[in-house]
């Protein structure tokens, strides 16, 4: 499965710009808020278009996350299968996205047809 | 993994993809799209059993140099670059020309018969598990492909016969996928929800054949850098030779700090890849993670959901510590709405705004200085900032200002707060606080229970909040309504015996969630922790939910609280334990500031009365110790100075209702006394400042110092001569003197030793040996005391006594046995001492006079005795002298003879420089020079008092009647002094008197010796008497000689005046009479001699 988004590209975050990392609530990829905005999520992107929007960034990513996976082969990647990233472009995911995702969000992913997996770890709640 | 959910869900992929390719196709191709799409397109064969799709799969494989489609997975699988093989299945027409490259490129790569061998081994399992229908089909086409290997491979001719089979198949295929789509249709989400999207967890739980993960040490705190770091060197080793072969890097933050997860084939490829990634100690080993714990290592525990109503803490600033209940989640949870009690200080901050330089400071300082919790006062605000202050808007039945850029509904502070400041976990609200938001609205309690419950159910309790024997009650979940008794308790599991309903008798297990302990009206309970109500008793009245009300014991108030916090109190239980570790009457703290005396002791609580005279009801939980009663060491001195300790019996003096009453304690400044007469609520104690208390009996007769004694003066008197125990030495309120004295240890076990005084009562001392460490308690009188200026050793009764300025005892001792018996009695009463001081010192003196009462004087111990000595005896006295010479300048004048006597006493020009010498010489110059003397003293005499005689003798007569006759007819007095009657007499008049007799006698010196006791009357008189004291007068005089003026009488009382007391210049004058002693004078030199060697050290 290949980006959404043709035009991204995984790049380097130096350390220093940790601060502005966010997660996508949808596909928890890990990038920048700049990149989010400049480029979109490159696996979330017609659906959630954050290029267009700077405040679907802000709504629909979330800066509070926890562990980073970097996943370069998804397709053969357990991690990346048991986090539900295997269909997802190479890049840093989070094991965990805390944020809720707003309703019109919501209400775009289901119209695309897309359950939307919270990634806030409230699937593990269930078991 | 279940290869139909699996297919299915590629099979959707495919259209997605292929849409996507169509778009994208010309400007990126995908690799991993297109290979989606080939594996969908292998599913899609497998399932239909499409005899042309196999046909042309068959082909295809075969038109492809490797000819199968496990190379490509595998390739996939081990290169980086598979794009070249996607291309190949899927763009079979666009690339002709780069295929053919890349194709050559892979077997540079992936020597094909090498990669096939590996191929199979690593993963035909997993590929079989998928795919047992392939297998049968791949089985022909790898025979085929062996027939063809052998065979050159004409790219051409293969791709065409692709082109074909690919045109049959693309016809096929959409119908098959229209078919797909209605059928799973609705999934076509998957491609960013996820293929596994819906596959539970458990079926993907990790097999043998997933790769491996490694567990590597890294920094902690490092492990983000690390992670982004290696996906950097992933991306960028990307396409080369040196492609890294790691599959991903996990990392999990604080859960396990100081790891970072490599996923792997093999162990060698973390290796490889962890090299030169800083902060990474890959070759300090690494831990392969067991497959059972991989999905342990992604868990992730959803925090506790902030709902509106849930309640959360501040971390930080003003309200830190403040319980706030959310109102709103904003900003995806990033941003909290919260109310909380503000905290306003209306009157502060007014200059905050008009002083610009100081707004930090000020808002340092507001900070730190925390204003009450207090629901928002409009008329506060009106009062101190009514510009500030909004006029106040209504909506939802709410009242809303605005007042200083804060929103204050109903009286509470609505704040938007990052979550980041506040406290969301183990908020562990208290029913106190929840209760200030419970009131809100219309007045009705509106006590969010469930997002209470909520909040605390993620709190961890640090107590077993059950215990064996407890009654629960399981109020959510599908046992809720069960009532039990606690069997036992493990972890969070309670084991319980259903009392009631179907299931009685059994036992079931229930986890603490969900369980509520279960009172009945009536219970007696108490409160266990978590409230500021722990160890309150109460009857249960009111059980509402989880909540019970309870109407103490102790103070009869209704008490809400969880009944997590409650359990039943056995009325036979330990309670009273907890009260039995206090007495009636202990000492408790109760603070670090207060202390408290138990009065009365209950079943659960104490009564106590505090320093402050409040009486106050506690459980013992409130009391933070007992202080244990000192064994009879607090002492504090009572409003006369004197000391008081336990047990004595004392009297209100000051501020009080008189009442009186045994110490039972003593705090500070405060004493805690038991007083038979009160009784009542305080149970006979009372609370007094001890500087309001006087003693009325000290305990064990320890003498009780409220002044000098002066019932024992008389006796002294009467007995001057004789020996006597030294009268026990009262002390004057205040600092005892002796504190920080080196001390000699005359008696005992220690005697000889050196120590250092380090605390005194009345009659002991506490001794800080010199030689040991150790401190003693001895007797005062068993003390040395050093004497500043001579080194003497005094008596602990010399040392203290001459405060009181008598300088006496010394010099008596020296002088003779009655003269100490003297000294005493005159220390004791100034006025008699002067007489007593007088008349001895004619009695004793003349032997010693000069030289030891001077010692004497010096031992006398006052501040002003060294100077006396300095003043008096030494240069005032000469001084003196020679002022007193004065009047012996008249005298001199008038008779020049006394030149002639002073001359012949020339000497004692010469000695008049040196005050011993100058009696030395006398001394030596006994023979000429007692005339001389004679003349000497005489003469000043005449000289105040007639001029110049030049006989001696008739000098004497003359100088010493003067002041005989001033005075007159004293020679009873004199003796009345010297027994002690003197006291009257002997200070004015009656020295002169004294003199007078002498003068008959021929004491013409001890006469000025009486009069200097007068001081400054005599004067005239006196001048001689310091003369002759310090037999240098004399030559003092022959130095003034000169000075004609006979105001020099008055200076002579001048000596007397710098001894200050009377006394002393009774003692002065005292040596004087020694000279007297000329009169038995013949041996004045010889007298002189003596006493210098006895006493005049001091005097040299």
């Amino acid at each position: 499965m290949a980006s959404a988004n043709p035009e991204y590209k995984w790049r380097a975050v130096p350390p220093n710009h940790f601060r502005y990392l966010r997660a996508c609530m949808v596909c928890a990829i890990v990038l920048t808020m700049d990149e989010f905005s400049r480029k979109g999520c490159p696996n979330c992107h017609p659906v959630l278009d954050y290029i267009s929007s700077q405040d679907l960034v802000q709504e629909c990513t979330s800066p509070i996350y926890e562990g980073c996976v970097s996943i370069d082969k998804p397709t053969e990647s357990w991690i990346a299968k048991w986090l539900r990233l295997d269909k997802y472009v190479p890049g840093v995911y989070a094991t965990k996205v805390v944020g809720e995702l707003p309703e019109e969000a919501l209400d775009n992913l289901r119209a695309e047809n897309i359950e939307y997996i919270a990634r806030d770890g409230s699937e593990n709640n269930l078991e | 993994m279940s290869s139909n959910l699996l297919n299915a869900n590629l099979a959707s992929d495919e259209e997605d993809d292929d849409d996507f390719v169509e778009e994208e196709e010309e400007a990126r191709p995908e690799k991993r799209q297109k290979r989606d799409a080939r594996e969908d397109d292998d599913d899609e064969e497998d399932e239909n059993e499409d005899d042309a799709l196999k046909s042309s799969r068959r082909d295809r494989s075969g038109g492809k140099s490797n000819g199968a489609d496990e190379d490509d997975d595998i390739e996939d699988l081990e290169e980086d670059d598979d794009e070249d093989d996607d291309d190949d299945d899927d763009d079979d027409d666009d690339d002709e020309g780069p295929r053919g490259q890349r194709g050559h490129q892979r077997r540079v790569h992936n020597p094909f018969i090498d990669t096939m061998a590996e191929v199979d081994e690593d993963d035909e399992d997993a590929e079989e598990d998928d795919d047992d229908m392939e297998i049968g089909d791949f089985l022909a086409p790898r025979e085929e492909e062996e027939s063809l290997r052998g065979a050159a491979i004409d790219d051409r001719f293969h791709r065409e016969l692709d082109r074909r089979n690919q045109v049959n198949l693309a016809q096929d295929a959409e119908t098959i996928a229209a078919s797909y789509r209605d059928r799973y249709g609705k999934q076509q989400r998957h491609r960013l929800g996820d293929s596994s999207g819906a596959t539970p967890k458990r079926l993907l739980l990790p097999s043998v054949n997933d790769p491996s993960i490694w567990g590597v040490k890294c920094k902690p705190g490092k492990e983000k850098e690390a992670v982004f770091a290696i996906m950097k060197k992933l991306q960028d080793m990307k396409g080369t030779r040196n492609a890294l072969s790691i599959i991903s890097v996990l990392e999990r933050g604080q859960s396990m700090q100081g790891f970072i997860y490599v996923e792997a084939r093999r162990q060698a490829d973390v290796l490889t890849a962890l090299t030169n990634i800083p902060n990474v100690y890959a070759r300090s080993g690494m831990i392969l993670v067991p497959v059972d714990e991989m999905p342990d290592l992604l868990r992730v525990q959803k925090r506790a959901e902030i709902t509106p109503g849930t309640f959360v803490r501040f971390k930080r600033g003003k309200y830190q510590g403040d319980l706030a209940q959310v109102e709103n989640v904003e900003n995806s949870g990033q941003v909290l709405r919260v109310r909380v009690v503000p905290r306003i200080d209306y009157s502060a901050k007014d200059d905050s705004s008009t002083m610009v330089d100081a707004t930090g400071k000020r808002k340092r300082l507001m900070s730190t200085i925390k204003p009450p919790q207090r629901l928002f006062s409009e008329s506060e605000a009106k009062k101190y900032h009514a510009k500030d202050l909004s006029p106040p808007s209504y909506s939802g039945g709410r009242t809303i200002y605005t007042y200083m850029a804060e929103t204050y509904e109903d009286g509470y502070l609505v704040k938007d707060v990052r979550m980041t400041a506040l406290q969301t976990e183990n908020v562990n609200p208290k029913l106190e606080e929840v209760t200030r938001f419970a009131n809100s609205g219309d007045g009705n309690e509106s006590l969010d229970l469930q997002a209470l419950s909520q909040s605390l159910k993620a709190s961890t309790d640090k107590y077993a909040p059950y215990q064996p024997g407890d009654m629960v009650e399981v109020y959510a979940g599908e046992q809720a309504g069960m009532v039990g008794k606690v069997i036992r308790v493990r972890a969070d599991i309670v084991s319980m015996n259903v009392q009631e309903g179907p299931l009685k008798g059994k036992d079931i297990d229930v986890p603490f969630k969900g369980l509520r302990k279960k009172f009945k009206a009536g219970d007696h309970v108490k409160v266990m922790g978590g409230s500021r109500y722990r160890d309150e008793v109460g009857m249960v009245v009111k059980i509402t939910d989880d909540r019970v009300t309870f109407l103490s014991d102790l103070s009869m108030q209704e008490i809400t609280v969880f009944s997590r916090d409650l359990r039943e109190a056995s009325d036979s239980g330990g309670m009273g334990a907890a009260t039995g570790k206090y007495d009636l009457w202990d000492l408790v703290q109760l603070n670090a500031t207060t202390v408290a005396c138990v009065i009365k002791i209950d079943r659960e609580s104490l009564k106590v009365l505090d320093q402050d005279g409040v009486t106050r009801t506690l459980l013992p939980s409130q009391i933070a110790a007992k202080i244990p009663p000192r064994r009879n060491n607090a002492v504090a001195t009572d409003r006369n100075g004197s000391e008081i300790r336990t047990e004595d019996t004392v009297k209100e003096i000051a501020g009080g209702e008189n009442r009186s009453g045994v110490i039972q304690h003593l705090y500070r400044g405060y004493a805690f006394i038991h007083s038979k007469e009160l009784q009542g609520e305080t149970g006979g104690i009372f609370v007094a400042r001890t500087t309001n208390l006087a003693t009325m009996i000290a305990k064990g007769g320890r003498v009780a110092s409220s002044g000098p004694d002066l019932s024992k003066m008389p006796e002294m008197m009467k007995k001057p001569g004789g020996n006597m125990a030294p009268p026990i030495i009262i002390r004057q309120g205040g600092r005892d003197r002796i504190l920080g004295q080196t001390v000699h240890i005359r008696q005992g076990p220690y005697k000889g030793l050196l120590g250092i005084v380090k605390d005194a009562t009345d009659v002991t001392a506490r001794i800080e040996l010199h030689s040991k460490n150790k401190t003693i308690t001895l007797d005062k009188t068993k003390l040395g005391f050093k004497e500043g200026s001579t080194g003497r050793i005094l008596s602990y009764a010399e040392f203290v006594q001459p405060k009181k300025g008598f300088g006496g005892a010394p010099s008596h001792s020296s002088s003779g046995g009655n003269t100490g018996g003297s000294g005493w009695s005159g220390s004791r009463t100034p006025a008699g001492n002067s007489g007593w001081a007088g008349s001895r010192t004619p009695s004793g003196a003349h032997g010693a006079s000069g030289g030891s009462r001077t010692p004497a004087w010096a031992g006398g111990g006052d501040g002003g005795r060294t100077p006396a000595w300095a003043s008096g005896s030494k240069t005032p006295a000469y001084n003196d002298g020679s002022r007193t010479s004065d009047p012996y300048r008249d005298g001199s004048r008038t008779s020049n003879p006394y030149r002639d006597g002073s001359r012949t006493s020339d000497p004692y020009r010469g000695s008049d420089n040196d005050g011993s010498r100058t009696s030395y010489g006398q001394t030596v110059g006994s023979g000429g020079r007692t005339p001389a003397w004679n003349p000497g003293n005489r003469t000043p005499y005449h000289g105040p008092g007639e001029s110049a005689p030049r006989d001696s003798g008739s000098a004497w007569d003359s100088g010493s009647k003067t002041p005989a006759r001033s005075l007159t007819s004293i020679n009873d007095q004199w003796n009345d002094s010297y027994h002690g009657n003197s006291s009257n007499t002997a200070r004015t008049p009656a020295a002169y008197n004294a003199t007078s007799p002498e003068f008959s006698g021929g004491y013409s010196a001890a006469t000025p010796g009486a009069s200097g006791a007068s001081a400054p009357t005599p004067g005239g008189l006196n001048p001689p008497t310091p003369a002759p004291v310090s037999a240098p007068t004399p030559r003092a005089n022959v130095g003034p000689w000169d000075a004609p003026t006979p105001g020099g009488p008055v200076s002579a009382a001048t000596p007397g005046a710098s001894g200050g007391d009377s006394r002393r210049g009774n003692y002065y004058d005292a040596p004087t009479p020694q000279v007297g002693g000329y009169s038995s004078a013949k041996t004045p030199g010889a007298n002189w001699g003596n006493d210098d060697d006895d006493d005049a050290p001091g005097y040299n």
